[in-house]
């Protein structure tokens, strides 16, 4: 099996970066919203804060990777094989099958993961983004006469908050469904698919 | 005949040595006029009047700019609702109130002689100036006609203890500034005795530490009560009566004519305050739902004074088997029962309570529906909640308590406590008599019933700023049974979220755990076979 | 000689009592308050077991007492404790004395005496401490 280069180092420092500070936004994101105490709240909200911004700031160098890369279009949905995907997750991994989906340069992710990616990207980000940034600024707002009302903002953040985490369960196992338990992860520190071991193997 | 030679060199060396050591003359640098140097001040005066006559031979429009402030008429008319308020008529949950008690409380009125309703609000030389303006602090008024004594005075009459003269000529010599001691003879002492009513202000405050209260702190900024309370034309500004529950206003800026309280916080710090520190804006942004005073005075009574919790009149007028009043104390040496007042909790560095507060007080008065099955009867119910857009959460001092009241006609009443006579409680100890007295004083009906109402008074805390560092911190408020826990119709991080979304959200994040686990189980063991 | 000796003597003390008279200062008790309490009271709090109201004693004794200068029984004097050099030592913690740090002796002695006479037993206003 050939080697692919999937991950370009600015990806891998992208998702690096936003795996530590979306969880570090979720612990903190949810000691302010009273869930327990470990940092206290001056603390978890200053953390929040910041953890907030530099996620921006890393977003917007994101976003322009995507469209001067073209990367975007790993992330066109398709239903093409979805219903392999399904039924290898549900019958045929167990039976050892290998995965119905060949990773190429053009398309990485497979159909179901794809689709998830861009759910986060264009609905779950901006909900927790826009909730979040209403919450920062909503004293601002309300000077400015647009008032809104802290619980639904704060409502619609926990929401957020909620699926961020479902999501990063859910993806914390998914990844080690590949050939071996730690084949995607390597693939995620080393850029390639498909290590040395498996290929001398 | 050396030695007298040699003495008398000496004695030319002393005699001139003060012209020269003392090179500039002794000059008061705080004050361009020395009232000791006013020939009209020169003389005995045997009475407060007397005094104040000499003071109108200058300060001619004094007395007259007085005769218009609430300190003289103790009335005022409530702007908003028009309620008459003051001194004269409100009911509160301690003395409860003037009327026939007036000997005993107008000691505390900027004025002399008034003892009942044939008081002259007109006279002039009735004024009293030196309460507020002496600087020596041995100003004293007796009960009783608010006399200062002329002489040594036994009081209270047969106790065996005496008041001594006061110097009245040196008094009026020395007149100054109004001060924290002038202000708080009575402030300090309201309720009775020192710091009983209000909580946040108590004698501690006449020198107080930076941690008692920032401004006033006496090695420090050691503001005066009308650095704040500033006082023109001798109004004195800043009344709990009309209150500012939210000041929108920017800093006050020398020249600028303001119609706003001056003695805001916003007043002097502005609307963005918190200049310091990473998390200053969001501090600011506070402003718009919580008083200053919410996070700056964690707790009021700091100055190792304590104030009245709780006063349940129910309980007085128990006596000895002798048929003497009892008076009993805690450890601390605090008077928790007196059989003229009934039980008593006090308390130091008091929690205070929180409330939505916009300014508006609305008083339980004289002739006002009272009734014992609508529960807890409010002194003053306070306006404001948090969506009107004009109030903050304020710290209160909450006193609660039980007071008398007429069943039959359903109102609160002002029994006669103070007084030589045989229907004063505090001398007879039987309140039908004793209400019929204070109610006969103040033209109101009575039916002869007397029964215990519960009431509760409201007390916005403002003063004992503690220092910054002391300031409550986040999670004071941010928090689950914290500060604030009581607080309606805002929603506060850490304290709140929705339920449903709580349960909805655990259990999805907990389902795909559960199932990821499932899976990865089935997978794990179908490998192994 | 000897009665012209006595006289020169007498003369001698009558001029330095107007002298001292003439140049009377009229002593601060609210400046003698802040600090007899904060340098004072709080180093007896601390080190000298316990702190002592000016209503400990009469007007009669806080005179003789003041006259004599006598502190810590004789160990040392009260002047020392209100002289500059001593506020400049404690200034660095001590708010009063950075406060005071300029004002001359002698008016801060006058100035703590007022306080202490006028919250004497049976002064003006008898001063306890809360």
């Amino acid at each position: 099996m050939e080697r692919i280069y999937i991950f370009s180092r600015f990806e891998r420092f992208w998702h690096w970066m936003q795996a530590l500070l979306v969880i570090g936004m979720l612990v903190t994101g949810f000691e302010i919203h009273g869930s327990y105490r470990l940092l206290g709240f001056t603390l978890a909200h200053q953390v929040h804060t910041v953890a907030a911004w530099a996620l921006i700031i890393l977003w917007v160098f994101a976003i322009f990777w995507h469209f001067t890369t073209g990367e975007w279009r790993q992330y066109i949905p398709t239903m093409q094989g979805v219903d392999k995907i399904i039924r290898h997750y549900a019958w045929g991994i167990f039976q050892g099958e290998p995965h119905p989906f060949k990773i190429t340069r053009a398309r990485k992710h497979n159909p179901m993961q794809a689709q998830t990616y861009l759910a986060i990207k264009v609905l779950l980000n901006p909900l927790i983004w826009i909730s979040g940034l209403l919450y920062l600024y909503y004293n601002e707002l309300a000077a400015l006469g647009y008032g809104l009302d802290l619980g639904t903002i704060a409502l619609a953040h926990t929401i957020g908050a909620f699926l961020m985490l479902a999501f990063l369960i859910s993806h914390l196992y998914l990844i080690t469904t590949g050939d071996t338990v730690t084949e995607q992860l390597r693939a995620m520190i080393t850029g390639w698919e498909h290590g040395d071991e498996k290929n001398t193997k | 005949m050396l030695k007298s030679r040699f003495f008398a060199v000496l004695a030319a060396i002393v005699l001139v040595l003060p012209g020269f050591s003392g090179a500039s003359p002794a000059v008061k640098l705080n004050t361009t006029a020395d009232h000791g140097k006013f020939k009209e001040l020169q003389r005995q005066f045997n009475s407060g009047p007397e005094v104040t006559k000499a003071c109108l031979g200058c300060h001619t429009e004094a007395a007259m700019q007085v005769h218009r402030t609430k300190h003289w008429t103790w009335e005022v008319i409530n702007p908003v609702n028009q309620q008459r308020l003051g001194k004269k008529n409100v009911i509160n949950n301690y003395c409860t109130s003037t009327a026939s008690n007036l000997g005993a409380c107008a000691t505390c009125h900027v004025g002399y002689g008034w003892v009942n309703s044939s008081f002259d609000f007109s006279s002039q030389e009735n004024v009293d100036c030196l309460v507020c303006h002496d600087s020596t602090g041995t100003y004293k008024k007796m009960p009783g006609g608010g006399q200062p004594p002329i002489k040594d005075t036994e009081n209270p009459p047969g106790s065996g203890k005496f008041v001594k003269a006061i110097d009245l000529t040196k008094v009026a010599q020395k007149v100054g500034k109004t001060s924290r001691d002038t202000c708080g003879a009575c402030h300090f002492f309201g309720g009775g005795g020192d710091g009983v009513k209000h909580g946040d202000m108590d004698s501690s405050l006449a020198a107080p530490d930076k941690e008692v209260d920032v401004h006033m702190d006496a090695t420090g900024l050691d503001f005066s009560c009308a650095t704040c309370h500033k006082a023109p034309a001798h109004e004195v500004v800043g009344s709990r009566y009309a209150a500012t529950g939210k000041d929108t206003g920017d800093a006050h800026m020398r020249g600028q004519q303001s119609k706003s309280n001056p003695a805001t916080c916003q007043s002097c710090h502005g609307q963005s305050p918190h200049k310091a520190g990473s998390h200053a804006a969001k501090l600011n942004h506070h402003s718009d739902k919580v008083a200053c005073q919410t996070c700056h005075i964690p707790e009021f009574a700091r100055g190792g004074v304590p104030t009245k919790m709780h006063w349940d009149w129910s309980t007085a007028g128990k006596l000895s088997p002798e048929g003497k009043p009892i008076l009993k104390k805690d450890d601390k040496g605090h008077i928790v029962y007196d059989s003229r007042k009934g039980d008593f909790v006090v308390a130091e560095n008091v929690k205070p309570e929180y409330a939505w507060f916009n300014g508006e007080v609305t008083y339980t008065l004289l002739g006002d529906t009272v009734d014992k099955a609508n529960g807890v009867t409010l002194i003053n119910a306070l306006g404001g909640n948090a969506s009107d857009g004009r109030s903050l959460i304020w710290p209160m001092k909450v006193m609660r308590g039980s007071q008398p009241y007429d069943p039959e006609n359903k109102t609160l009443v002002k029994p006669h406590l103070a007084g030589n006579d045989d229907t004063a409680y505090w001398k007879n100890f039987n309140w039908e008599k004793a209400i019929e007295t204070g109610m006969k004083a103040a033209n109101a009906p009575f039916s002869g019933k007397v029964d215990f109402v519960k009431t509760e008074m409201y007390w916005p805390i403002t003063h004992m700023v503690a220092p910054k560092e002391k300031a409550l911190d986040c999670e004071s408020c941010h928090a689950k049974g914290g500060r604030l826990d009581q607080v309606k119709g805002i929603y506060i991080p850490g304290r709140d979220g929705n339920p449903l979304v709580n349960t909805l959200g655990w259990l999805a994040a907990g389902g795909v755990l559960c199932g990821v686990s499932l899976h990865g189980l089935i997978r794990f063991l179908r490998r192994k076979q | 000689m000897e009665k012209s000796h006595i006289f020169a003597t007498v003369i001698t003390t009558g001029l330095l009592c107007v002298s001292t008279l003439a140049s009377a200062y009229d002593a601060d008790w609210k400046r003698g308050r802040v600090y007899y309490r904060s340098v004072c009271t709080a180093c007896h709090a601390a080190q000298a077991g316990g702190s002592i109201a000016p209503s400990t004693m009469s007007k009669s004794q806080w005179g003789t007492y003041l006259q004599a200068d006598k502190h810590a029984k004789g160990k040392d004097s009260m002047k020392q404790y209100v002289s500059k050099a001593y506020r400049a030592s404690i200034k660095s913690q001590n708010k009063a004395a950075e406060k005071f740090a300029d004002v001359p002796e002698d008016e801060l002695f006058e100035d703590i005496k007022a306080f202490v006479i006028k919250g004497a037993k049976d002064g003006d206003s008898p001063a306890s401490c809360s």
